[in-house]
Parts: structure tokens; C-alpha cells; sequence
């Protein structure tokens, strides 16, 4: 019953990254609503997190590693579930937040779970062929469960990022097998918001899951495989698999016990941390009826591996219902109060790459940083006309700051906001990451692209500043 | 500089607050009323040849397009000409100063100044949302008014030791000059304690340090120097104006413990009239929150960079100090509708001068008093207006 294709693309992996959210939320307090227990916890987007920003932080962690600057970068491949729009710009918000170059090739891959797998082999493919040079695959995921679901407990949020290159690098991309039923598992109606239940969870697991599942593993694990990442959707699935594979290393399970089920991410984060390790790691990633294994030869250390771990640990306790408010589940009644300026308007094309990749002037006569350059036909201390475009710097120290306590939808108080001065002499003011406790002046703080507001049924996005030292941070 | 002196014959306002019940119209006829009947030897509606409006947003009573065009039909005086001035915070010193400069031209000779501002119309939230994205996407949304403020208050505190005690001895002095001002918004009396006791709004100001939200208007009448025998025989001069501007993003700026554009628009103004900061009896300054007030008593001249929470938590600037400021209640107390502000500061300032501020009267010896607003979004503008009663 499974048809397997099998190709060596030989695509070496450069460098690896890993996203996770900010909140962390228990599965006893989402069970105690629904009369049940848990043991573990998931890992959920604040309100200012989504897809999009998951895998900009993976992205960005992974050129990092793997030394690559961003316009080096020929293709970007993003599996999803979840875009930020169904329909629209969110590969090109991607690309621009990341800084790639205009000319970048690539593709949103979703409709499943299962996407992630699709970006990972659409990349290497575009390796194997020449028609990318390097390759950025980006997964990330942020499920949204019907409240009450079975596996709502299980649904988390994370991201995970790896450049592809045709040599060099730690690792290869090796064999691939697959296999395509048409099932229904889990799945959502066109224009409906939440994961349906499951119609009878036996059915899922003894005709779906496990026959597929199980199927792509005995495939590869007629190679020697040192460390499994297997989907687990429930909490228990992964260890049968798992054992009807005699797997001993379940890499994947430490990352389900941090952050939970991540869907399209799944596979690829849950392998991350074992590609820190010479040998074989087996990577299975399922869902819409398709289940996808790749093997992957580690020969040394994956640059960026060994940090996966520690971005998984970070986050901060929430409770179910602001897990639910996050993720717009637990909406406040009555009228929503329009911002002032449509983001489908022309104030926000002109805008656009300025906020998403932070541009500003540098007067050629004084030096100083004018920004956003749309606004500023002359630098603020001179009054010189000759301004260079330069891209800003992403680090800088807090010269004053304000904690908003008073702060109506769509914006969460208390919200700290900071005057920046940039290492590049520019001055931001910016919104602070968490709720402003730390923030102090001199202290340090690094930029990262999050969500800003949903206005009119469009994301904005933009930079926030976030604390160098000081960071909440939970261990799980 | 050459100009025609200008006097003022005739002030008033109306009872500051949220007056659900009155429209627009209704509060701006009432205060020319209240202009008119002020006025010594009487005063004609007819006799005014021009109006200038303060109205600073429109948007918050759903008139933006026409704000200000609705005035002479309301007043009566439909056919002069009427020009709406929008200058954020400082609209209605700036309609004062504009007003000042068409009778000093000889272009006009009655001018009404008037300033009329209703906040209340639209809810809370949607003025605080109106301010919280604007400009250009990248701009840090979530900018309410405090925003504007507060991080001058950080700074302040991390360079001069202003403490929280400091900002509250602004709100607890407003307050006890608004409790003896029968046209304040709020008429009693609060402690230190009230004000480091109220809910936090931004960090880190609470509550008290934050000016309400009030509906209002307030007209003054200009003439001639020469004319104003005509109308009274204790008549108040405009002795001299600044306007000045700064750049109107918190993150353009070089400094967070001044107000820049205030600085420059006191040194215009003093040049003007000849006069300096120490010949000054009474201010009416913009306290939107307290540490503006603290800030303005700086940049104004009145107390050294740095010096200014301990100034205000000595008294200094009480009705007994050595330089009482915000006599009326300031922004904190008597109110904020933003057109009517300046202008409203204008008619303490008028009665201060001609010693009809009862309770409050504080002793005019070297005979000036000084109004001044900033504002602007990050205070990208500033207007100050200095009156006399010398001859």
C-alpha cells in the first residue's frame, strides 16, 4: 500500500534554525475546560505572533548559521498550514522582512500539514536541478483547534528553517519516500477557522495514520537510521510508530513535550536538534493524506543545530484563556473601532519596504540617519538634500521608554514602547517585546519582525524591539 | 518690528466639562456671549469684522471637512469672514496670535478669537485609537496621547532626580487652583497620595497626572490699541508671540528633557516684548500631564533645566510662590478641548491682568502675564503669547 519514489537529490544542508512563540500553556488548564487531565504543555502565539513572524525568526536563524547573507539567497521555499492571508501577499511579506532579493524564486506550499515536507523537497529539487544555488526552506505553523477538540490539547506552534546549497555544508538531503491516500484526517472547510474533530478516532488511527505513517518508516528504516522525528499528533502515536520501528532515538519527542504538535513544522523541528550528531536522522512529516519520510546524512555538526533546544525552552506561562484571546478565539462583543489608515492604502505601499525592511537615509553632508526615508526629503539635523539609502541597524539601547496601560483593541496592555538609539547612530521608537518589566534605560535590545495589528482583515506587520538580557524565560 | 499694538477688551468661556448636552454651536455661541457681556462699555455683536476659529480635530464630532465654517451662521455674524486655524495643541494660542497679527496689519479692526473643541462627542476609545497609528505605517502603533509625554517624564527622572512626588505636586497645585476657578472641569481638591494612588495610564504616569477629556470653547475680542478706550478703560495688550516648531516624531528628537520648539517660541516672544522671563507675574502653561508643566517652567525660563519638580513640589509656582502658574486650574484641572485651551488660557491671563480672578488674584506688580501651549503629536509645535496691562 505505499508507493515510493525514491531520489538522492544530494542537496547539502547548511545551516538550521528554529522559531518558537512566546506563550506556553499548560494541557492540564486546556483539559480542566473540558473535564479532562494533561501532563504537558503547548507552545502558542501571542498576539503579536503568527506564522509569518515564526518563520522569519526560523529564517533569520538559520542564514545566521549558515553564514549566508539574505540576498545570496536564490529561492524560499515555506510550508504552512496556515498562511497569514488565504489569499495574498504572504510569501513577499516573507521575503521582504527577511531582506531577500526582488528577483527571489519560490513558493508558499500549504493546504496541510503535510506542506512542510513539500517545501523541504521542493527545495532540494530546485538544488538538484541547478535552478537555485541556495535555498531557504522555511516551516512554520500555528494550528488553531475547534475548542474542545481531541486534539487540542496536542496543537502547539513552532518553526523551523534550513539553507540548502549544492556543496559544502554539514549534512545531505538522501533518500525520500512517500506515499498519497485519499483520506480525510485532519482538516478544515473552505473559509472555516478551526481544526474539525476527528469523526472517530479508531478509524484515524487504525486505517489512516498508522498504516501510512508506519508504512513510509519501515522504508527508511531499511537504512541505518541513528534518530527519528515522527509526527505525533496525540501523544501517543509517535511512540507506537516509534516502536513498530525498533526507533530508539526519538528525537521528536522532546520537541512535542516543549511546545507541542507543530504541524507543517513538525517533522523538520522535531529532527533539528539530532542533526547536531553525525549519522542518519529520519525525518516523517503527514497530514491531508500524504505522509513523507527523508533520510538525512549528518557528517558533522549542522551549524545551528545545538541552539534549537534553548529556543523551544524560552517562552512564558500563559492561561487558556489567553491562549484563546491570542488566537482570536475569545473575541470581545460589540464594534471593533477602525484605525485611521486602511492597510490596503497607498500610504502603506509606499510604506511597504521601509517597514519591512528598515531603510533610512544617511545625509552625505553630516551623517546623521533620517527614516522612514518616504517622509524625510531631508536629514532631521542638517537639512541637507543628499541622502544614501542605508538598511538599519538591528541592534541598539534604549534611551527612554513608556509603559501603556491604557491601550484599546486591537492593542494588548501593558504595552511597553522605547526611544532606540541604534548602533548606527539611528534614532527608532518602537514597541518592547513582553510587558515592560525589564525594560530600562541603557538596556540592550535586538530588532525582530512581529505582527503589529489586524486591521480590516489584513496583518501588519512590522519591527519590534526585543530585550538582549533580562528575557523572561521559562524552562519547560 | 513694526506693529500696530493690539488690545484685548473682552474675554470669556463657558463652564468647562463633558457637556453631553450641548452641541458645537451651542457652546461656541455661548462663549461669544460670554466675550461680549465682558466687555466695559459694551459691545455690539455687529462690530466684529472678522473671526478667527480654533478647532483642533474635527474628526471627533464627525466635522472635519467644515470644522469651524459652522461658527458665524451660530453666532449670528453670518458674511464676515471666518478662517479656521489648525495648529494641533497650540490652535488656540496660535488663533490668538494669528487674531493679533490681522489687527496689528490694520488688515481687520474688531476681531473674535475663539476656540471651541468638542471631545466628548466620540468615545474614549476612539480618541484614544485616533492617535494610536498615524503618519506612516512604520510609526510605533499603540501611541496614545501619554505616549507623547510620558517618555519625557523617564528621562527627566533618570536625569535630575524628578520624582513621581514631584509630577503629583503639579496635579494636587492645578487642582487646588481649579477648586477656586468656577469654569473648571474638575473643582476639588486631591493629595500627593491621590495622584501616586491612581491607576497607572503609561508609564510612568497615572491617572492624575493626565489631563480629562473636556468639551469647550472660549472667545476673546481684539481691537486697536487706539480704539480700545471705545470699549473699556482697563484695557489688556498683547506685548508679544512666538511660534516655533520641531521636528513632530518622538524619534526625530535630540532631547527628551526639553521641549524645543517652547524654548524658541519663549525667546521670540520675549525678544517681542522687550521683557524677559523674570518680569513675568502669572503663566497659564501647557500641563497635558504634569511633567509638560514641569518641563514648560524650564524651557520658558522660569527654573533651571532640571529644576523644575523641585519648584513645583516647593511651591514656587503656587498662587503664593514666586511664580504662580496655571492660576486657572491648567489643562489638569480646569480642562483640555483643545481649539478652546489656548484660548481659554488667554481669559485667566485677561483676568489676572485686570484683577478680577477673585480667589486666585495673585499680585500683577510688574504687570505680564505669559500663556503658552506645545503640542503636536512629539510637541512639533509651540505658541506663546505674552499680555499687559501696562499702557
Amino acid at each position: 500500500m505505499t508507493s515510493n519514489s525514491e531520489a538522492r537529490t544530494g542537496a547539502r544542508i547548511w545551516g538550521v534554525g528554529a522559531g518558537a512563540p512566546a506563550l506556553r500553556v499548560t494541557t492540564a488548564d486546556i483539559g480542566a475546560a473540558w473535564g479532562r487531565s494533561g501532563r504537558s504543555q503547548i507552545a502558542a502565539c501571542a498576539p503579536d505572533e503568527d506564522t509569518l513572524t515564526l518563520a522569519w525568526d526560523a529564517a533569520s536563524a538559520a542564514l545566521d548559521a549558515a553564514g549566508v547573507e539574505a540576498e545570496a539567497v536564490d529561492a524560499i521555499l515555506w510550508g504552512t498550514s496556515r498562511p497569514p492571508f488565504a489569499e495574498g501577499p504572504s510569501l513577499a511579506f516573507l521575503a521582504a522582512a527577511l531582506g531577500l532579493a526582488a528577483d527571489v524564486e519560490g513558493a508558499l506550499l500549504c493546504g496541510s500539514t503535510h506542506s512542510g515536507m513539500e517545501a523541504l523537497n521542493a527545495a532540494a529539487d530546485m538544488i538538484a536541478a541547478g535552478s537555485a544555488a541556495v535555498a531557504l526552506v522555511v516551516v512554520s505553523d500555528a494550528l488553531r483547534p475547534g475548542l474542545g477538540t481531541g486534539f487540542e490539547t496536542r496543537c502547539g506552534a513552532g518553526a523551523a528553517a534550513v539553507v540548502l546549497g549544492a556543496h559544502g555544508g554539514a549534512a545531505t538531503l538522501g533518500r525520500r519516500v512517500t506515499n498519497t491516500r485519499p483520506f480525510v484526517d485532519r482538516y478544515r472547510g473552505d473559509g472555516e477557522s478551526d481544526n474539525r474533530d476527528l469523526y472517530d478516532p479508531r478509524l484515524f488511527r487504525e486505517e489512516i495514520f498508522l498504516p501510512s505513517v508506519e508504512g513510509v518508516g519501515r522504508e527508511l528504516a531499511q537504512s541505518s537510521v541513528r534518530a527519528w522525528s515522527l509526527p505525533d499528533p496525540d501523544g501517543r502515536l509517535g511512540a507506537v510508530v516509534a516502536k513498530t520501528l525498533g526507533a530508539t532515538t526519538l528525537a521528536s519527542g522532546a520537541v512535542y513535550a516543549a511546545v507541542g504538535d507543530t504541524g507543517a513544522a513538525a517533522a523538520l523541528l522535531g529532527a533539528l536538534g539530532a542533526l547536531d550528531t553525525p549519522g542518519v536522522v529520519a525525518l516523517v512529516g503527514t497530514g491531508g493524506g500524504r505522509t513523507t519520510g527523508v533520510l538525512v546524512d549528518v557528517d558533522a555538526p549542522v551549524p545551528g543545530a545545538s541552539r534549537a533546544g534553548a529556543v523551544l525552552a524560552a517562552g512564558r506561562r500563559a492561561s487558556y484563556a489567553q491562549l484563546l484571546r491570542a488566537r482570536g478565539q475569545l473575541v470581545p462583543g460589540g464594534e471593533t473601532i477602525p484605525m485611521g489608515v486602511p492597510p490596503e492604502s497607498a500610504l502603506f505601499v509606499r510604506g511597504a519596504d521601509e517597514m519591512l525592511g528598515l531603510l533610512g537615509g544617511r545625509c552625505v553632508d553630516c551623517g546623521t540617519i533620517s527614516t522612514p526615508p518616504t517622509i524625510h526629503p531631508t536629514c532631521i539635523n542638517c537639512g541637507g538634500p543628499k541622502l544614501e539609502p542605508v538598511s538599519l541597524a538591528r541592534g541598539g539601547a534604549v534611551h527612554t521608554y513608556v509603559i501603556n496601560h491604557t491601550m484599546p483593541a486591537p492593542f494588548v496592555a501593558p504595552l511597553p514602547i522605547a526611544v532606540l538609539d541604534m548602533d548606527d547612530g539611528a534614532r527608532l521608537m518602537l514597541q518592547v517585546i513582553g510587558d515592560g518589566k525589564d525594560v530600562e534605560i541603557g538596556g540592550r535590545v535586538e530588532l525582530v519582525l512581529r505582527k503589529y495589528a489586524h486591521e480590516r482583515g489584513v496583518p501588519v506587520y512590522g519591527f519590534k524591539a526585543r530585550l538582549v538580557v533580562g528575557r523572561q524565560e521559562v524552562t519547560s | 518690528m513694526v506693529w500696530n499694538r493690539v488690545a484685548v477688551v473682552g474675554a470669556g468661556l463657558i463652564k468647562m466639562g463633558e457637556l453631553f448636552e450641548q452641541s458645537y454651536e451651542q457652546m461656541a455661541a455661548a462663549a461669544f456671549e460670554a466675550a461680549v457681556a465682558s466687555v466695559d462699555k459694551g459691545f455690539e455683536p455687529h462690530q466684529v469684522d472678522a473671526a478667527f476659529v480654533a478647532t483642533q480635530r474635527g474628526t471627533l464630532w464627525g466635522q472635519e471637512g467644515i470644522g469651524g465654517n459652522t461658527i458665524p451662521t451660530a453666532i449670528g455674524l453670518v458674511g464676515i469672514p471666518c478662517t479656521r486655524i489648525e495648529n494641533a495643541c497650540p490652535s488656540g494660542s496660535d488663533a490668538f496670535r494669528v487674531g493679533a497679527m490681522a489687527v496689528a496689519s490694520g488688515v481687520h479692526d474688531v476681531v473674535l478669537v475663539i476656540g471651541v473643541e468638542k471631545m466628548r462627542d466620540k468615545s474614549t476609545e476612539e480618541g484614544l485609537l485616533s492617535r494610536a497609528a498615524s503618519g506612516h505605517p512604520i510609526f510605533t502603533r499603540g501611541e496614545t496621547a501619554p505616549v507623547l509625554f510620558a517618555p519625557f517624564a523617564t528621562r527627566h527622572m533618570h536625569e535630575f532626580g524628578t520624582t513621581r512626588e514631584m509630577l503629583a505636586s503639579v496635579a494636587v497645585k492645578n487642582h487646588y487652583n481649579g477648586a477656586r476657578d468656577p469654569y473648571a472641569h474638575f473643582q476639588n481638591e486631591i493629595t500627593v497620595d491621590d495622584v501616586l494612588n491612581s491607576a497607572p495610564v503609561c508609564h510612568p504616569l497615572h491617572l492624575l497626572d493626565c489631563c480629562p477629556q473636556t468639551d469647550g470653547a472660549a472667545a476673546v475680542l481684539l481691537v486697536p490699541a487706539e480704539r480700545a478706550a471705545e470699549f473699556t478703560d482697563r484695557p489688556v495688550f498683547v506685548a508679544g508671540f512666538g511660534a516655533a516648531t520641531d521636528h513632530p516624531y518622538l524619534h526625530e528628537k535630540d532631547s527628551f528633557v526639553e521641549i524645543k520648539a517652547t524654548r524658541l517660541a519663549a525667546q521670540r516672544a520675549y525678544a517681542m516684548a522687550g521683557v524677559g522671563p523674570g518680569q513675568i507675574d502669572c503663566a497659564e502653561v501647557h500641563d497635558c500631564f504634569t511633567i509638560t508643566e514641569i518641563l514648560d517652567v524650564e524651557d520658558l525660563g522660569f527654573f533651571d533645566k532640571g529644576d523644575g519638580g523641585r519648584a513645583s513640589l516647593e511651591g514656587d509656582t503656587a498662587l503664593t510662590g514666586r511664580i504662580p502658574v496655571n492660576t486657572s486650574g491648567g489643562l489638569l484641572a480646569k480642562g483640555h478641548p483643545i481649539g478652546a485651551t489656548g484660548v481659554a488660557q488667554i481669559t485667566e491671563c485677561w483676568w489676572q491682568l485686570r484683577g478680577q480672578a477673585n480667589d486666585r488674584q495673585i499680585d500683577t506688580h510688574n504687570g505680564f502675564a505669559l500663556q503658552h501651549n506645545a503640542g503636536g503629536r512629539g510637541s512639533g509645535v509651540s505658541v506663546v503669547n505674552i499680555l499687559t496691562n501696562r499702557k
